[in-house]
């Protein structure tokens, strides 16, 4: 029934959009143009690798470890009980001496899945489950299955086809990366030699840059005065410039203005203060990476309110040797992502006119490997060569997007990795134009196609 | 023993000599010669500098210009890992320069040796940075520019030498 109101509103909107062109940004005007769905995106790379078992078919340690205990562990974005035996996967309860024996309590009074919809059976279709392929595939919707490390990927971006397309600035697009490893820098832009840099979202990995590494490198970098030093720098930087302004010839610059230039060294100047004095918006349990990185985000959204903005994690990934462990940064995943949901509804101008979508890069094996943890718990890797580490969820939720809806089933696979770049471009109206350039994954669409 | 040669015959010898002379000397005049030139091709100064350096390179190099020492291997290590965390370069050059350019440690020319001869400071400063001596263009204009504005300081030279497009390729 919500279906089908859903796809009637689609359907008016489309009919409206057929009589109403609509200019973007960038001048562009026509058929393959159409109003925008929503006017920010988040898009959470929920990455790590994560096993539908312990996800979406909320099955705690009934398969994984031949337990019969069942419960769900992400219920910020999902519905359904939590386990309620055998409690590893929230913080340690130091009184009894029991690791992770505390859930953390829910930020979202309404799980995600019942404000937005799900599509609980996803395909990643294709090549190797790794993490920089799943990556990859999130933000260019194609598949690479012979591309290794340290190379940009081969078609364009999401942050390409919107700045190029959608006139978006270089600050309205955003990668912000839990970390500078697995060739996580190279994917604001592509290889591709019709779009590449010129058209790159602006990329900051906070951890490191608001880290050691940062704080040693930047922090309290000194202040020209922007009308008098700051003015002679640029004038003298434009002439010894003059041989040097041929592509290939230039410092990897993002073609951020001015103005941007500025306004991201005053939140870099902002976000070591706001470190200083403990004042940086982070979830309310912050131990690992992704939750301090999707703190970081938030400041990134209020400071830029960027048209999209992707955020990965990966501290799932600790699976490969330790399963208590995956369950404790599974669960605090949920909560990041929880609690992104909650700032995003914080921020004047994103709240309500924000959709957020939500995908693994990947997920991971049916069997586990002979790793054992303190609690005598098997690891699993994704190795590849098993269905089960195709097997991702997506989650989307926003303004017009149905609540309570599921869209395919284990029977019933609906949807693909590569999904997310058209469906992020459907909501910037963009959907036509992105697909005519024929650089996707052939049979990448939209999940509001997919319904 | 000797010949006895006569008045006539010694007139003889000589104008055959004189002729001889005249003879080989025109000879001389009409062999010429033609000095070839090579073909030299103008090109700008980037076109020997094509390559960019890689981010540890540019960083080594940046360091033992304005510190006149070498960066060690862990200092090196972390302003790697900064400046892979920002995905605009030249943002995260600034940045990083003008951090070092807070560092007390930084050796910079002394603004008045700047203005007691700029054309000095102005050739040393291409060498530093540049590896090269700058264009009679290039020496004039800044030259100018140095004269020109009485608030100009090395810092800000400095800064935008060791921060420009030629300072990061080879």
């Amino acid at each position: 029934m919500k279906r089908r109101k859903f796809i009637t509103s689609s359907t008016l909107a489309s009919a409206g959009a057929l009589t109403m062109p609509y200019v973007l940004p960038s001048g562009l005007l026509g058929a393959m143009t159409k109003p925008p769905i929503s006017e920010y995106v988040v898009f959470v790379l929920f990455a790590g690798g994560v096993r539908q078992q312990e996800s979406v078919l909320q099955r705690y340690l009934a398969e994984g470890q031949n337990e019969d205990i069942e419960g769900n562990i992400m219920y910020n974005m999902l519905a359904g009980a939590p386990p309620i035996d055998k409690i590893a996967y929230g913080q340690d309860d130091t009184v009894n001496d029991i690791i992770g024996g505390i859930p953390i309590n829910p930020i979202l009074q309404t799980p995600l899945d019942q404000l937005g919809t799900l599509f609980p059976e996803v395909r990643f279709s294709k090549g190797g489950a790794g993490h920089f392929s799943g990556l990859s595939t999130g933000v260019s919707g194609n598949y690479y299955s012979t591309q290794g490390l340290r190379n940009r990927p081969l078609s364009p971006t999401i942050f390409e086809y919107l700045r190029r397309y959608g006139g978006f600035k270089a600050t309205d697009c955003w990668f912000v990366s839990v970390g500078i490893t697995g060739s996580r820098p190279l994917l604001n832009y592509s290889a591709h030699a019709d779009y590449g840099r010129p058209y790159g979202g602006n990329f900051i990995a906070p951890t490191v840059t608001f880290g050691t590494p940062g704080m040693k490198n930047y922090q309290d970098f000194k202040n020209y005065h922007p009308d008098t030093e700051w003015q002679t720098i640029l004038e003298m930087r434009e002439f010894l410039n003059q041989n040097f302004s041929q592509p290939g010839l230039e410092i990897a610059h993002l073609y951020n203005d001015v103005n941007e230039e500025d306004s991201i060294k005053e939140f870099v100047k902002s976000t070591f203060e706001k470190v200083s004095n403990g004042s940086v918006i982070l979830p309310p349990v912050n131990d690992n990476n992704d939750l301090k990185t999707v703190g970081y985000a938030v400041e990134v959204l209020n400071w830029f309110k960027p048209k999209l903005m992707v955020v990965d994690m990966t501290n799932i990934d600790v699976c490969h040797g330790d399963y208590t462990s995956y369950l404790k940064n599974l669960h605090r995943a949920d909560h990041a992502v929880g609690f992104l949901w909650r700032e995003i509804q914080r921020i004047p101008g994103m709240a309500g006119n924000t959709t957020m979508l939500v995908m693994p890069e990947h997920g991971r094996d049916l069997d586990h490997n002979p790793i054992k943890d303190d609690n005598d718990w098997y690891a699993y890797d994704h190795s590849g060569n098993n269905e089960n580490v195709r097997r991702i969820f997506s989650l989307m939720v926003g303004p017009g997007i149905d609540g309570s809806l599921r869209v395919g089933s284990v029977d019933n696979p609906i949807g693909d990795a590569s999904d997310i770049v058209p469906t992020i471009a459907d909501l910037f109206g963009l959907k036509d134009i992105v697909a005519s350039k024929g650089l996707l994954e052939p049979t990448a669409r939209s999940l509001f196609d997919r319904m | 023993m000797n010949t006895l040669i006569s008045g006539k015959q010694v007139f003889r010898i000589l104008t055959f000599t004189v002729f001889s002379m005249i003879l080989f000397s025109s000879c001389e005049v009409e062999d010429y010669y033609v000095y070839g030139i090579n073909d030299i091709e103008i090109t700008p100064v980037n076109s020997e500098k094509d390559k960019a350096k890689t981010e540890a390179q540019y960083i080594s190099i940046l360091y033992t210009n304005l510190f006149q020492k070498a960066i060690g291997p862990n200092q090196m290590l972390e302003a790697l890992k900064a400046i892979e965390s920002i995905g605009d370069k030249q943002i995260a050059f600034d940045m990083l320069v003008s951090k070092y350019m807070n560092d007390p440690e930084v050796k910079l020319p002394t603004d008045e040796s700047m203005r007691e001869n700029p054309e000095q400071f102005v050739r040393d400063t291409y060498s530093r940075f540049y590896v090269r001596q700058p264009t009679e263009a290039e020496l004039q204009w800044m030259i100018n520019y140095i004269e020109s504005r009485p608030a100009l300081t090395t810092e800000l030279v400095y800064f935008s030498f060791a921060t420009s497009n030629e300072h990061f390729h080879y």
